[in-house]
């Protein structure tokens, strides 16, 4: 059954929501099969797989895919769709190396195209080495399907 | 590595997209999303029999393109976009262009056109990507 449809203030509000921030080591066995998953051979020099970049910086920023589909108060799990990913990487990630990331919600409004509406929320993560040098950001953009209006 | 602008990257394939991978890729994400491993879920919504693959793991194939071109420590920036999904048994093939060369940092540059080939469709993933130049 579909929940109703959330006020557009409440999904405004989102914007400058911020996670609690935190640290996440990639262990070396989760690059393998992270890595092997791709269809890649291991990298060399410890290097983790660029798409680490995805679960990395939403689990060390505290939060998990699950509350970031209920902090836009997704119909449901399939309601979600991907519109954009932004990669930036400022060095290589390498396994066993503790990563700070710290993330806010940059953008969240409601939308109508072809008459489906849906709700676009961008979360930005900025990872942090050791040397609290910048490594890398990402900013992940998803729609929150609210069905034919 | 001599690189010019209109070159191809040269292609990368993943023959069968395997269920089996999404399902170690949800876990290792911390992923719920049952459209990722639960074929009835997927039914439900209108994709038949087939599991949908995970957005970062269709673009992993790019990545891999690239890094057989450049090297694993080349990229710089990658922009994608996802119009379709990916499903499991899908044959796709990463494939790029050349668009602009640059120097940056005293690094050389190169930004590229990528995109995930499936038969039979539009590119189900499309974007753009940044790589260092080997020397």
């Amino acid at each position: 059954m579909s929940r109703p449809l959330p006020p557009v203030e409440d999904i405004r509000a989102l914007v400058g929501h911020r996670f609690p921030g935190g640290h996440y080591t990639i262990a070396h066995w989760e690059n393998f099969l992270l890595t092997e998953c791709t269809g890649s051979e291991p990298l060399p020099d410890d290097i983790a797989h660029p798409v680490a970049l995805f679960h990395v910086p939403i689990l060390g920023a505290g939060t998990s895919i699950g509350e970031m589909f209920a902090l836009g108060q997704a119909d449901s799990d399939a309601s979600i769709g991907i519109e954009s990913y932004d990669w930036e990487f400022f060095k290589p990630l390498r396994e066993e190396h503790p990563y700070r990331i710290d993330a806010e919600i940059t953008e969240a409004d409601r939308r109508e195209e072809n008459g489906r509406m849906f709700d676009r929320i961008a979360f930005r993560f900025d990872l942090k080495d050791e040397l609290g040098e910048p490594a890398a950001r990402t900013t992940i953009t998803w729609h929150y399907n609210r069905g034919k209006r | 590595m001599k690189v010019q602008v209109g070159d191809d990257i040269p292609a990368w394939d993943m023959p069968s997209v395997l269920p089996e991978r999404m399902r170690t890729m949800a876990a290792i994400l911390r992923d719920p999303n049952p459209v990722h491993w639960d074929r009835r879920v997927c039914a439900k919504i209108g994709f038949g029999d087939h599991t949908i693959n995970q957005g970062p793991l269709g673009l992993s194939y790019m990545v891999n393109m690239l890094h057989a071109w450049t090297g694993p420590e080349s990229i710089r920036r990658i922009k994608m976009r996802f119009p379709q999904a990916v499903l499991d048994g899908d044959h796709v093939i990463a494939r790029g262009k050349v668009t602009a060369l640059r120097e940056e940092n005293g690094e050389r540059l190169a930004d590229c056109d990528i995109w995930l080939q499936r038969d039979g469709t539009e590119p189900p993933l499309e974007g753009s990507a940044t790589v260092k130049l080997p020397d």
